[in-house]
């Protein structure tokens, strides 16, 4: 390759490399685009270099390195698409695990497309992200979602109030109350289903915005409904009402997708109000899923200090995968590899982990039944996260501190 | 340095740039076409504070005005992108209106503070009629200007260039030294026999329009509108801090600023999360030490 | 029911808000700045109050103490290092200096809130409340916390009348924010008076701070949110007017607090907003402005 003047000169001027071919045994780059200064968005760099560590550790894939080239996207969507770009660009990354944010992967996925790279999220749950590559498979089939969808997230959801809320706490009535968020549409329209389902009856849905700092309104309206339960569905906020459904003693338990309460750090942030909160997950520090759950934890807890969030466990395993799909497709081209992650079976950290395929409204979304995934319910217990449902796997009973009054049998 | 030696040079760095895409890669273009759409944002922004003297800190109020006109036309109404680019540009041309009322009326801070209100009650706007806008989650775009890396170069390069040259030419115009003139002592500019308001006005419909356009054509660039890249405060604060690093009063300093900007905040990359602590540590230090800006401090010998 | 926890709600917000924003006035009265990084030293105060309680093991009242101690310093290094070089610079012309000042102040926030994004990540964090529990304030189940931040508020807002009116110290503060250039002739130090003013401010920013952040929690993205806040208050109330800052702060606290109640929490501020314009268009000086 000849050096024009003009290249050379603004590769010294921008201090960066010229591209050099490939060689065989260069690295296969991954590219990791996610928020550092957030929880679950730091777990997701930290969880992709453990694993690549792991791998490089076992002699790599046919004999080539993975590196982890990890961009800050600040949660802003610009940020990451720029990130994005220069993955595909100026780093030749052959893939991208990107964000935990819905709004994030939405704004990537057609740019995925348009660059032709392989995009995985190990954190964002909209249902559109799935849909989209349902509606245009040619030009989107390049993304995957590998968290449950938003939908999926309810039924797990719905699937423990079966058993803790109406068998154990003999709850009766319920409020939805979520976020306003891309990934809260759809999962709020399935609790509406399927928390009536259950068997307990939804008296409102609260849907908050995510700048609200004060919730004494909230809970106060929620409280005047006189619920048995608070289903909850948040994300970009978690400790404020957190704290402050424990500093104003609102009688009420909340269960639900909390994504900020999946860390360690959670107990300390709030200084322990997270005491009986119960939320939704596919891992947990306590629960050996599968046999590499534990070992993970471990792992990351003697590296990093924290037990991971839930999107460390799902960035852990998709490393994993993409590593085997580059090993099945013997190549690092961008169709060869769609094509061999759609023929994914991998046993991870979460479950099984297999992707709908293109019929399937939820087309390279994870597949979701006690088969692959399923899910657990944990609850905070003096500073220990412990799951309490499913049945089979909990390690403790569900108890609340003393301000929570449950419904009389 | 004259006018016509100012031009020539102008129109010697636009065909150098035009240049670039046969020599580097795809992902510096990229970075420059965003840098491109910002510059013409912060171009805009000097003409209004720096000539016209109005502390607007909500660029991002026209900015996003233009983008989401254009965005929801294009998403509903399936527009094709110049039809919704130029409704975009009418809808910020208004916005412009909007603000110039109290422009003429309030000084100072009390402006400040109303341009910040516009910026936050459009961001609650879209926000709170997520159905249609997309809220928070962005509004996606059927439609893209172009795919390829080259194109986007181009189409960038020379909106910058006809809005830079339109803008500078303005500037250097007898429209801006009235400008200068009422922006620095109104009072004394009209007792001159200068129509103060009228020239306020148009600054602001000029100002408005370019930033308009740019936002416009920025969110068909990426593909995708969202309050986080042309509403959000910090977008703003983004446009003054390019203009005012470039050089204030410069219409150029503007356009170099910003692409300083984003090509520094993208060399910083390695140090993550600290690269906007750094870039914004840098900002600090050029104006405290160099208050003319990058542009100010090079034509500094020749202006006095 | 519901009017009444509107009203204890309201009292204890607008408290919180009065503080926070009687700094922000004084310093605009006595040297003519509006400091936009007022938000990035209340949020300093919380997270250094947070971690002073938790990790540095000084308990809560050794932590507030530890976050309004953080705050002052912070005031006094954003004064030194920011402000007062580009008030005595010889290079930024005379009517460009309050453009500067805020664009100064401004950045100099934007690094303060990206410091504390990094070493204490972006989560947010609540210090550790002075009294735990619950009371029953006529017939409405209150935080100990709240009706503690609405005294405390209100404690601090009584001393600060004291040390205005009481004391020659205070009284050449208010001379100050009316003359300062009279003050200069009669001999006074207008560099000893900042330094005053900017440690109050300090003090101020501080307490509302650690109050914030023990009562509803805050975290490095609510800077530009608080800095506004205060901002709107307290042109509302009149630019360097104490009283009208404070009758501000009522004002937007209750505001919110109907609007969040008796409407939607998501709606919360756009009535202040509204509100603000409506007020600036009218009566540009403010509530209680001089001008």
């Amino acid at each position: 390759m000849k050096l024009s003047p003009v290249r050379a000169l603004l590769a010294a001027a921008f201090g960066l490399g010229v591209t050099a071919p490939a060689f065989a045994a260069d690295p296969i780059k991954i590219a990791v685009i996610a928020e550092a200064s957030s929880i679950s968005g730091a777990a997701i760099p930290n969880a992709a270099k453990l694993a690549a560590d792991e791998i490089n550790a076992a002699g790599g894939v046919n004999g080539r390195m993975i590196q982890i080239v990890d961009y800050d996207d600040h949660n802003s969507a610009a940020d990451a698409v720029r990130a994005f770009q220069r993955a595909k660009n100026e780093d030749h990354a052959v893939a991208v695990i990107a964000s935990y944010v819905s709004e994030v992967v939405l704004a990537l996925e057609p740019w995925s497309g348009r660059l032709q790279l392989p995009m995985i999220t190990p954190g964002a749950a909209s249902d559109d992200i799935s849909h989209r590559v349902h509606a245009d498979y040619d030009h989107l089939k390049y993304t995957f979602h590998g968290y449950l969808a938003s939908t999926f997230l309810s039924d797990s959801v719905c699937d423990g109030l079966k058993t803790i809320a109406i068998e154990q706490m003999h709850a009766k009535t319920a409020v939805v109350m979520s976020e306003d968020a891309a990934w809260t549409i759809p999962l709020d329209a399935e609790y509406l289903k399927c928390v009536p389902k259950v068997g307990l009856q939804v008296l409102d849905h609260i849907r908050l915005s995510p700048d609200t700092t004060d919730f004494t309104p909230v809970f106060n309206k929620i409280e005047a409904l006189k619920p048995d339960l608070i289903v909850t569905g948040i994300s970009h906020v978690g400790v404020q009402p957190t704290v402050q459904w424990h500093d104003q003693q609102v009688p009420i338990p909340m269960v639900g997708v909390a994504s900020q309460a999946t860390s360690s750090t959670f107990y300390k942030d709030t200084n322990g109000a997270a005491e009986g909160v119960i939320y939704q997950t596919v891992s947990a520090p306590d629960v050996a899923v599968t046999p590499k759950t534990i070992p993970f934890t471990k792992a990351y807890e003697k590296r990093f200090g924290i037990t991971p969030a839930y999107c460390g466990y799902t960035t852990y395993d998709e490393v994993y995968y993409i590593a085997d799909a580059i090993k099945r497709a013997g190549s690092t081209d961008a169709d060869k590899l769609v094509a061999a992650l759609e023929k994914t079976s991998w046993d991870g950290t979460i479950g099984k982990v297999e992707f709908y395929g293109r019929d399937s409204d939820f087309t390279h979304a994870i597949k979701v039944s006690p088969e692959y995934i399923g899910g657990l319910l944990v609850q905070w217990q003096s500073g220990k996260q412990v799951t309490v449902w499913p049945t089979n796997v909990a390690n403790a009973k569900m108890t609340f501190p003393a301000f929570i009054k449950l419904p009389a049998k | 340095m004259d006018n016509r030696k100012s031009f020539a040079a102008i129109l010697i760095v636009l065909a150098a740039l035009a240049l670039l895409p046969f020599g580097v890669s795809g992902y510096i273009l990229g970075l420059l076409t965003l840098g491109f759409y910002t510059a013409v944002f912060a171009m805009s922004w000097d003409l209004l504070f720096g000539f016209a003297g109005e502390v607007n800190f909500g660029p991002s109020f026209l900015i996003g005005t233009g983008a989401y006109t254009a965005g929801l036309l294009n998403h509903y109404a399936i527009w094709p992108i110049w039809a919704c680019t130029m409704a975009g540009a009418g809808a910020a041309v208004i916005g412009g209106l909007l603000l110039a009322v109290p422009a003429l009326r309030l000084r100072g801070p009390y402006f400040g503070l109303v341009t910040l209100v516009a910026v936050l009650l459009l961001q609650n706007m879209i926000v709170l009629f997520a159905g249609t806008t997309g809220g928070e989650i962005g509004l996606d775009l059927p439609d893209v200007l172009a795919v390829d890396d080259s194109n986007n170069y181009w189409i960038a390069l020379a909106f910058m260039g006809i809005s830079g040259l339109l803008l500078f030419g303005l500037s250097r115009s007898a429209v801006g030294l009235i400008l200068q003139a009422s922006g620095q002592d109104a009072v004394q500019a009209g007792a001159l026999g200068f129509n103060v308001t009228k020239h306020k006005l148009a600054a602001f419909c000029v100002s408005a329009l370019f930033s308009g356009l740019a936002g416009a054509m920025l969110i068909f660039y990426e593909g995708t509108a969202s309050v986080g890249t042309v509403v959000d405060i910090g977008v703003g604060v983004q446009v003054i801090i390019a203009a005012v690093l470039g050089g204030r009063r410069t219409i150029l300093g503007a356009a170099l600023g910003a692409v300083f900007l984003i090509g520094a905040g993208e060399m910083l990359r390695p140090l993550g999360e600290l690269s906007t602590f750094v870039v914004s540590a840098v900002a600090l230090v050029v104006i405290l030490f160099v208050p003319g800006g990058f542009l100010g401090a090079v034509l500094h010998g020749e202006r006095r | 029911m519901q009017f009444l926890q509107i009203l204890i709600d309201g009292f204890a917000i607008s408290s919180l808000y009065g503080i926070g924003a009687i700094g922000f006035t004084l310093i605009f009265g006595v040297s003519g700045v509006l400091n936009l990084s007022h938000g990035a030293i209340m949020v300093m105060a919380a997270v250094a109050a947070w971690a002073g309680a938790g990790d540095l093991g000084f308990g809560p009242y050794g932590g507030a103490a530890f976050g309004v101690t953080v705050a002052v310093l912070t005031s006094l290094v954003t004064y030194g290092l920011v402000v007062r070089p580009i008030q005595t610079s010889t290079r930024i012309a005379r009517e460009e200096r309050e453009i500067f000042v805020l664009t100064g102040t401004l950045l100099w926030g934007i690094m303060l809130q990206e410091a504390i994004a990094y070493f204490f990540t972006s989560n947010p964090k609540t210090v550790l409340p002075l009294i735990p529990g619950v009371v029953s304030l006529i017939g409405v189940r209150t935080p100990a916390q709240e009706i503690l931040t609405a005294a405390v508020a209100w404690a601090v807002i009584g001393l600060l009348w004291l040390l205005v009116n009481r004391t020659k110290t205070g009284r050449v503060l208010l001379a100050a924010s009316i003359n300062p250039r009279g003050l200069t002739l009669l001999g006074f130090e207008m560099s000893t008076i900042y330094f005053y003013v900017w440690a109050l401010y300090g003090l101020l920013a501080g307490i509302a701070g650690v109050l914030l952040g023990a009562f509803l929690g805050v975290s490095s993205d609510n800077v530009g949110q608080l800095t506004a806040s205060a901002f709107s208050i307290v042109v509302l109330g009149g630019l360097g007017s104490v009283g009208g800052s404070l009758i501000g702060a009522y004002v937007v606290g209750y505001l919110e607090t109907v609007t969040a109640y008796l409407i939607a929490p998501s709606i919360r501020t756009i009535p202040v907003l509204l509100l603000l314009v409506l007020v600036v268009y009218v009566r540009p000086q403010g509530l209680l402005g001089r001008r």
